[in-house]
């Protein structure tokens, strides 16, 4: 725990003391108003760990270098250099990597881990909130079961680092979450530091054929653009409510609170830019009808998922800086679904739009290398030109920069955290397997040493203790 | 008379085609046969079948050359797992035609009938080397689900080169409920339909004639479990829990069934009684979540280990219902954990063949067999490897499909033609 972190703590407690304090005095008291802590906080900690130099391996760094012949050195969950000459600070462990890659922590923009964990059956499916086409309220960390066992498959895959998002079934599904992949007790404690919220949007066929089917709307894509639009609306005054609350606050005088409102407090930050949009939205007219929407309300799409038609409309994608987050080649189980193209997220790339490849799946993301490394064949067999330094941005820093933590993590530049996968060959070999993982900088998973394979709650007693089912 | 000059037409086109004759040259051959690997020869190919391996070929004249130098051969995939032409868009229930709900049928529900050649499933997975599969229907409300059909991929001709290959049924948590909410009553109702139909051949003159007692399955749901209980058909059972596949060996002894196993998340923890009793398991080498609690045990080796266990192979991709092709990086995984590579091909080639019993024709590379080949950039098993070249009956299957169509339609969107207008 940094010092920062222990003022906070320090801070929060006190506060608590004196509200708990306050209340009997509670009547005295009430004309002042109440400041609102943050919920849910951050309990993250870096797991303790000694200096690491990693030796000889060839690296991808997510910037689109491929180096070899340089050295990595990690410090307190930190790279502290990359260098052909490193000198040992002395308690460092040296790993010789000759003939492995060495490549960033592996980063999935959607899974459903932990809200839709295995086994899967209707008493833990907790993904989507069905009652309502704007559930903006909810937030997915609240379904997120940390005891999930896809938690740890994904971690042997290399993914240090996922964004868990409430389902498609709504127009506005709820916030979602960025979480380092460190099963713990709490979700608290998998919070990415200072990650920001997301917003998950649905376009299509999802929510109007929910909610159609009650008779009730969106039964149609025009109304999905009618519930997006009123409820921006709607919290755009809800903003404005509290923007004036604010300035006669400011001015000194005392105005009443006005009431919160959960829904519209996750759209008013979206709206203030806290908060990032990621949008699930297949056809590339939707994606275009969704950039106008939000040009309108003035606020910004970060991502849109599942961009199945991304490559047809790849430069308005690049114009209105968005980027598309894709697959390799799932296709056909929606009409939305049906015209893939293998190179989609090569074409993305190529028209100079951020592009990036997500799962959606807990198998998938146990291979995201993989998932990759059919896109890199498909699209130089028909020539587009696409080297493995490249790709491998798509996996890492892309997706960091959708989900607003480029500044930490996504690629080993010196001061970002350690969060590394050391493979035990050419990371877009199908025969190549995580070898090492680190995130900050704390080894967390070893193929060859069963101590550190990890095993959820679950996994006890049902199957071999160490790990077997890897 | 149109139809008839229609008809002639066809014979000449198609005539045409399987007497192209084409020789593979320079290439790595991976026969799946005893001949193992050969580096550096040659495929003649006439009239759509394996005329010749050799280093120095006689060929005719007009013979078109592939040179392959640096490439590899293998067999056709072949995915004994599929929805293949039964399924164009999930979501679109007019596409759809899996499973039924009606009561009437189990057993005699044959899926053959639905199978649509014209599917645009078929050309895109042809372009990635799969060139036959199973396409099998799912059980809508019944233990049993129905009968297979075999596909062969070619472009000419009847597809469906065997309209009832094999039984599918399922056993575990969801037959249970098809039978009322236990497993236990799912094997009950298993049983007694074997029970019941060979009660029906030794007295089908009295069951036909409605002079015997009322039986558990109608007629000709009995009549179609006939070769399953002679033993002639094979009975593919979904199944994962180690338990139930234990029971499911008790019943192919009870009654000596053909059976294969299809899913096996647990297979591997009886591997040895498999092994022993010769029955192969369908597995999708990836599918290594605990999803629900029958596959609680699934992991990664399971093909390494049902493998060192003696037990037959075949694989198949079971998170995907478009494309199947994916069985190669099924493949391709089970070889990352564990199992030697000559044994993942012979799981997508060979051993299928010879399992459905269509080894005569199909699954190797060599003479007198049909000609389906796929000529790969490298390693047949590497995801950065694609299909060069992909023949099916012997013919050369263009490498176009309605993805690829589109690549080419929005290659360059500064294009002036409006893109309504590129083809």
């Amino acid at each position: 725990m940094n010092f920062d972190e222990i003022l906070k703590i320090i801070f929060l407690s006190t506060l608590c003391f004196i509200l708990a304090a306050c209340a009997t005095q509670e009547e005295k008291e009430e004309d002042k108003p109440v400041t609102t802590a943050e919920a849910f906080p951050s309990t993250y900690q870096a797991i303790a760990s000694q200096p690491v130099i990693i030796r000889n391996a060839t690296i991808l760094t997510g910037t689109g270098e491929q180096l070899s012949g340089v050295s990595v050195l990690m410090v307190n969950g930190r790279i502290q250099s990359i260098d052909r000459q490193i000198a040992n600070p002395g308690s460092a462990k040296i790993i010789d990597a000759t003939g492995k890659w060495l490549t960033p922590g592996l980063i999935d923009v959607h899974s459903h881990l932990g809200v839709y964990p295995s086994p899967s059956h209707e008493a833990n499916a907790d993904g989507n909130e069905l009652t309502n086409p704007n559930t903006a309220e909810v937030w997915a960390e609240h379904s997120v079961w940390t005891q999930d066992p896809q938690f740890t498959l994904a971690l042997a895959g290399g993914v240090t680092t996922l964004q868990v998002l409430p389902g498609s079934a709504n127009l506005f599904g709820g916030r979602g979450i960025t979480l380092k992949n460190i099963p713990a007790r709490t979700v608290q404690a998998m919070k990415f530091p200072g990650a920001p919220y997301s917003l998950k949007m649905a376009c299509g066929e999802n929510p109007k054929r929910v909610y159609g089917e009650r008779n009730q709307a969106p039964g149609s894509r025009m109304a999905n653009v009618a519930g997006y639009r009123s409820a921006w609306i709607e919290a755009k005054a809800y903003l404005k409510k509290f923007e004036e609350y604010e300035e006669e606050l400011a001015k000194g005088e005392e105005p009443d609170e006005p009431e919160r409102n959960l829904q519209l407090e996750t759209l008013a930050e979206v709206l203030k830019g806290n908060i990032l949009v990621h949008n699930h939205c297949y056809r590339g007219e939707e994606m275009a009808v969704m950039i106008d929407i939000a040009k309108e309300f003035n606020y910004k799409i970060t991502a849109f998922h599942h961009a199945v038609e991304a490559y047809k409309i790849a430069d308005i994608l690049a114009e209105n800086n968005v980027c598309a987050a894709m697959w390799s080649e799932w296709w056909g189980f929606k009409h939305e679904a049906f015209d893939m193209v293998e190179e989609n997220v090569a074409m993305v790339d190529a028209a100079g739009a951020c592009a990036i490849v997500h799962t959606d799946s807990p198998i998938g993301i146990q291979h995201m290398n993989q998932e990759t490394a059919k896109i890199i064949a498909a699209a130089n067999k028909s020539g587009f030109k696409v080297s493995p330094a490249h790709a491998i941005k798509w996996i890492t820093l892309n997706a960091a920069q959708a989900l607003g933590i480029e500044e930490q993590t996504g690629s080993l530049e010196v001061g970002k955290m350690a969060d590394v996968v050391l493979w035990d060959g050419d990371p877009f070999s199908v025969y190549s397997r995580a070898e090492m993982v680190f995130i900050d900088g704390a080894q967390v998973f070893d193929l060859n040493d069963r101590s550190l394979q990890p095993a959820t709650d679950f996994d006890l007693g049902i199957l071999d203790p160490e790990g077997e089912r890897l | 008379m149109k139809q008839i000059i229609y008809s002639f037409l066809l014979l000449i086109c198609c005539s045409v085609i399987h007497g192209q004759e084409i020789l593979i040259q320079n290439v790595t051959v991976h026969t799946q046969s005893d001949k193992g690997t050969i580096e550096n020869t040659s495929i003649y190919i006439v009239d759509g079948q394996i005329e010749a391996i050799g280093a120095r070929l006689d060929v005719a004249s007009d013979t078109k050359i592939i040179d392959a130098t640096g490439l590899q051969v293998t067999p056709g995939l072949i995915n004994p797992y599929t929805a293949l032409g039964i399924i164009e868009i999930g979501a679109v229930r007019s596409t759809v035609d899996v499973e039924t709900d009606d009561e009437m049928f189990s057993t005699s529900y044959n899926i053959a009938p639905a199978f649509n050649p014209a599917s645009s499933l078929i050309p895109l997975n042809r372009t990635h080397g799969l060139t036959m599969a199973i396409v099998a229907p799912d059980s809508g409300h019944h233990v049993f689900a129905g009968q297979a059909a075999l596909v062969h991929l070619r472009r000419s001709g009847d597809l469906l080169i065997d309209r009832s290959i094999a039984m599918f049924a399922r056993f575990g948590a969801r037959a249970g409920r098809f039978a009322g909410g236990s497993r236990a009553a799912a094997y009950a109702k298993m049983r007694h339909a074997f029970l019941d139909t060979k009660e029906y051949v030794e007295n089908s003159d009295a069951v036909m004639r409605g002079n015997w007692r009322d039986l558990s399955l109608p007629k000709h749901d009995l009549e179609a479990l006939v070769p399953v209980v002679e033993g002639t058909k094979p009975l593919v059972i979904d199944v994962h829990r180690a338990s139930d596949i234990r029971t499911l060996l008790e019943l192919k002894k009870e009654f000596n069934l053909n059976i294969i196993i299809v899913g096996g998340a647990e297979a591997w923890m009886v591997a040895d009684e498999l092994a022993a009793e010769n029955v192969p398991v369908i597995l999708d080498p990836m599918y290594n979540l605990p999803g629900n609690f029958d596959r609680l045990g699934a992991r990664m080796d399971a093909a390494s280990l049902l493998h060192r266990a003696g037990v037959k192979l075949i694989f198949t991709a079971l998170t995907t219902s478009h494309n199947p092709f994916l069985v190669r990086q099924s493949a391709g995984n089970a070889v990352a954990h564990g199992l030697p590579s000559t044994e993942a091909l012979m799981a997508m080639t060979i051993n299928p063949a010879e399992i459905f019993g269509i080894d005569d024709r199909f699954g190797s590379i060599e003479e007198g067999k049909v000609a389906d080949l796929v000529i790969w950039d490298g390693d047949p098993l590497e995801l950065l490897t694609r299909a060069e070249t992909v023949i099916i009956n012997g013919e050369l299957i263009p490498m176009v499909s309605r993805s690829s169509r589109l690549r080419e339609r929005y290659r360059n969107l500064n294009d002036s033609t409006p893109y309504i207008y590129r083809k």
